[in-house]
């Protein structure tokens, strides 16, 4: 039903420079939320999905990257989509838990009935509407979106067992080694207000743990893992684990398609034919295109060029009969005459896809095989399997 | 009078560094590389410095403001739209290298260390009389580099010749040269090179002429050299008995360090170490041939050789870094890891061995 009262508060964790760096080198010129996914900044997703919600007052994107990366975005995206976007900047990582306790004053303004907390490198059919509903009948403290995956790739996630029934979360752990389940957490919540009493809650367990940790120097001696600071609080492992089976949590779970965006070679693996930015006025029968091709306006391709399963970037020249497979080709480059930029098409693998960043230049008839290449450099020979700085 | 520093581009040899600051602000012996031929060319008088840059003017900029006012010295930056090659940004600042008085100017290449003998420089060319001179250094491979030709005893140069496949003789350019305005006329605003396209003309009218440079002399642009580099300037500071260089029972050979810097017991350090300002060396700690940039904590008992910590790392407990392991700003190795040759960009976390060179992004 959702009466006028009932507001919501969309919030977009968009993370900072020091996240992310599976993303270089595309992330090296620009952060990766504002890096353009089927023909828009990846953040626009979310945010647009976000604007489905009823009710919905305002849409927070939080991060540690500079005010002045996200000032033009968010203003234009603001006008366009017609819904308040703000960039609130973390002065240092907090978690992702962290991040929303950060905000909680701001958040709380519009005095939201529900919080929606969205991870800005999802890529899904962004079931919003739908998942309210279901959270609302539910009257838990949040809901999680959920999907079903094969059981090899469930591992590189954040695995959940939930009640068939009442969908309620019985059992969460992250990235586990031994197999726990094929359901796994997309990095889409809902959340009451309560969700802040309950990081509250575990950030001061946290800071006494920290303190017993300066007193007793047998704790000091292990440092297997990294130890974060007491305001360092992760949603899955510090909150929603420990939540997990004590009737507070609950899941929906979506069957459409779900990705999530950590390296170039997600992106690749996720490519539209881009149509709203094609120009090929000046394509002749010559020109071979596709499949998988997304190529960004300003783009200059010449005759006899050959493009397969590719993402060419603004302003990019590809001049005659060069040939790119399996690539992304960074803004500014320019792709010699008869020279081949190509990769197996790996998109998990390391050097499974080929990546120019910005302003690259590969000179006539010089090959690329595997290989990142770092911005603004010029391959006058020809480089396999190499990261180049 | 005046001088020209060619900054150039985008440093990427020197990356992950380059990947933070622009290259010249990039640290050596604890100072920006542009700063060691800056303070050179004041101390012999010269009253306006230009530099050349086609990147990241405004970092440039703001770093120079705060030098200007420190050195009494007037910085300018001259900017390229586009790449012009080696000799045509001078054709690019000329309204500012050129005065009424006639005086020649210095051209300095960014990536070069050398001991700047400017004044005798200056000497050499009066006494010859020519439209320009250049410094040439005495290098082992000259076949890596472009070979001046020369007449040893005149200085007349003859020719230059690209990575010579045989012997034509071993002294290359070393990138500091003193020219007469007259050159200027010389240059076109185009891309041009100053070895391939100018500097010929000049030799054939007989009027450039060669001194050996006395002294080290290192192109610091890659890690590698970089390293070498640090070596042989601290071995000039010694020859100097300059009192910069440390001594105490844990310092061995020649050792730089700031003195923001603190060192913990049972330390051993050195040779060819640079300690920039901040820096944390806790105790029991192993440095030999390495730079440790401003702000890194490198914690008990670890080893680290040959290798460069960028800006704000830290090294863990009993880590091994060695062979060439150049960490960017703010890369944190985790305790007992062990890294042979790690390339990292900034702002990641080493938590398993790099066995072998490897770059991590």
């Amino acid at each position: 039903m959702g009466g006028s009262e009932e507001r919501v508060v969309a919030v977009i964790m968009v993370g900072g420079p020091t996240k992310g760096t599976r993303f270089r080198p595309l992330s090296l010129n620009i952060p990766k939320p504002l890096f353009p996914l089927a023909g828009q900044p990846m953040v626009h997703h979310p945010i647009s999905a976000c604007k489905r919600i009823p009710n919905l007052a305002q849409i927070y994107l939080v991060g540690f990257y500079e005010e002045r990366e996200f000032a033009l975005y968010v203003s234009a995206i603001s006008n366009e989509l017609r819904v308040p976007v703000r960039y609130l900047r973390e002065d240092k990582p907090h978690g992702s838990a962290g991040g929303l306790y950060n905000f909680r004053d701001l958040i709380m303004e519009d005095n939201p009935a529900h919080i929606f907390l969205l991870n800005c490198d999802v890529c899904c059919s962004f079931p919003l509407p739908e998942m309210l509903e279901a959270h609302k009948r539910y009257g838990g403290i949040g809901t999680l979106l959920v999907i079903k995956v094969s059981v090899e790739s469930a591992s590189q996630f954040g695995e959940l067992v939930a009640d068939p029934v009442t969908k309620e979360l019985l059992h969460y752990t992250e990235k586990p080694e031994t197999f726990v389940s094929d359901l796994i957490n997309c990095g889409v919540y809902v959340f009451t207000p309560e969700i802040f009493t309950a990081i509250q809650g575990v950030s001061s367990q946290l800071k006494d743990r920290a303190n017993l940790r300066r007193v007793s120097s047998f704790e000091a001696l292990q440092s297997a893992t990294r130890s974060f600071p007491s305001d360092f609080v992760r949603l899955d492992q510090d909150i929603l684990s420990p939540l997990a089976g004590k009737k507070q949590l609950y899941t929906y779970e979506t069957r459409d398609f779900w990705e999530q965006i950590k390296t170039p070679g997600n992106v690749a693996g996720t490519i539209v034919l881009s149509d709203s930015s094609l120009s090929l006025a000046n394509e002749t029968a010559m020109k071979q295109i596709g499949p998988n091709v997304s190529i960004s306006a300003n783009a200059r391709i010449g005759p006899g060029a050959r493009l397969i399963s590719c993402i060419i970037l603004d302003d990019v020249e590809v001049m005659e009969n060069g040939v790119v497979i399996n690539a992304i080709v960074g803004w500014k480059s320019s792709i010699g005459k008869w020279s081949r930029v190509q990769a197996e098409g790996a998109y998990n693998a390391k050097l499974g896809i080929t990546i120019l960043g910005e302003a690259v230049t590969v000179e006539d008839e010089v090959v690329v095989v595997n290989s990142i290449v770092l911005p603004h450099k010029t391959l006058n020979v020809s480089v396999q399997e190499e990261i180049i700085l | 009078m005046k001088a020209l520093i060619l900054v150039g581009g985008f440093g990427t040899r020197l990356r992950p560094l380059t990947l933070s600051v622009p290259k010249p602000l990039v640290d050596f012996a604890n100072k920006p590389m542009i700063l060691h031929q800056i303070e050179a060319l004041k101390a012999i008088g010269v009253t306006e410095v230009v530099l050349a840059i086609n990147y990241q003017p405004e970092v440039m900029l703001n770093f120079l403001k705060e030098f200007e006012a420190k050195l009494g010295i007037k910085i300018t930056c001259s900017q390229e739209t586009e790449p012009l090659g080696t000799a045509g940004p001078l054709a690019l600042a000329r309204d500012k290298l050129v005065d009424k008085s006639g005086e020649p100017f210095f051209v300095l290449n960014s990536d070069v260390i050398s001991e700047y003998p400017l004044k005798e420089m200056i000497a050499f060319h009066k006494s010859h009389g020519g439209e320009a001179s250049i410094m040439v250094t005495k290098v082992d491979e000259p076949s890596k580099y472009g070979v001046v030709v020369m007449d040893e005893a005149t200085g007349h140069v003859d020719k230059f010749v690209e990575k010579p496949k045989i012997f034509v003789g071993n002294k290359i350019n070393a990138g500091i040269y003193l020219l007469n305005p007259s050159v200027l006329d010389r240059i076109q605003l185009r891309p041009t090179s100053i070895e391939k396209e100018v500097f010929p003309k000049i030799a054939a009218d007989k009027k450039l002429f060669a001194m050996v440079l006395p002294g080290f002399w290192m192109d610091i642009g890659q890690p590698r050299d970089y390293i070498t580099g640090l070596r042989l300037y601290l071995e000039s500071l010694r020859k100097k008995s300059s009192t910069k260089l440390a001594t105490g029972s844990h310092i061995v050979g020649n050792v730089l360090v700031d003195e923001t810097a603190t060192i913990g017991e049972g330390c051993l350090i050195g040779p060819d170490v640079a300690i920039g300002p901040g820096c944390v060396v806790e105790a029991g700690v192993r440095l030999s041939r390495c730079t440790v940039m401003r702000g890194v904590r490198i914690k008990k008992h670890a080893c680290i050789s040959s290798s460069i910590i960028g800006w704000h790392s830290t090294v863990g407990q009993w880590a091994r870094v060695e062979n060439m392991t150049i960490l960017g700003e703010d890369v944190h190795v985790c305790d007992e890891i062990y890294s042979n040759g790690g390339v990292v960009l900034p702002h990641k976390e080493i938590k398993s061995s790099i066995l072998k060179p490897e770059i991590v992004m």
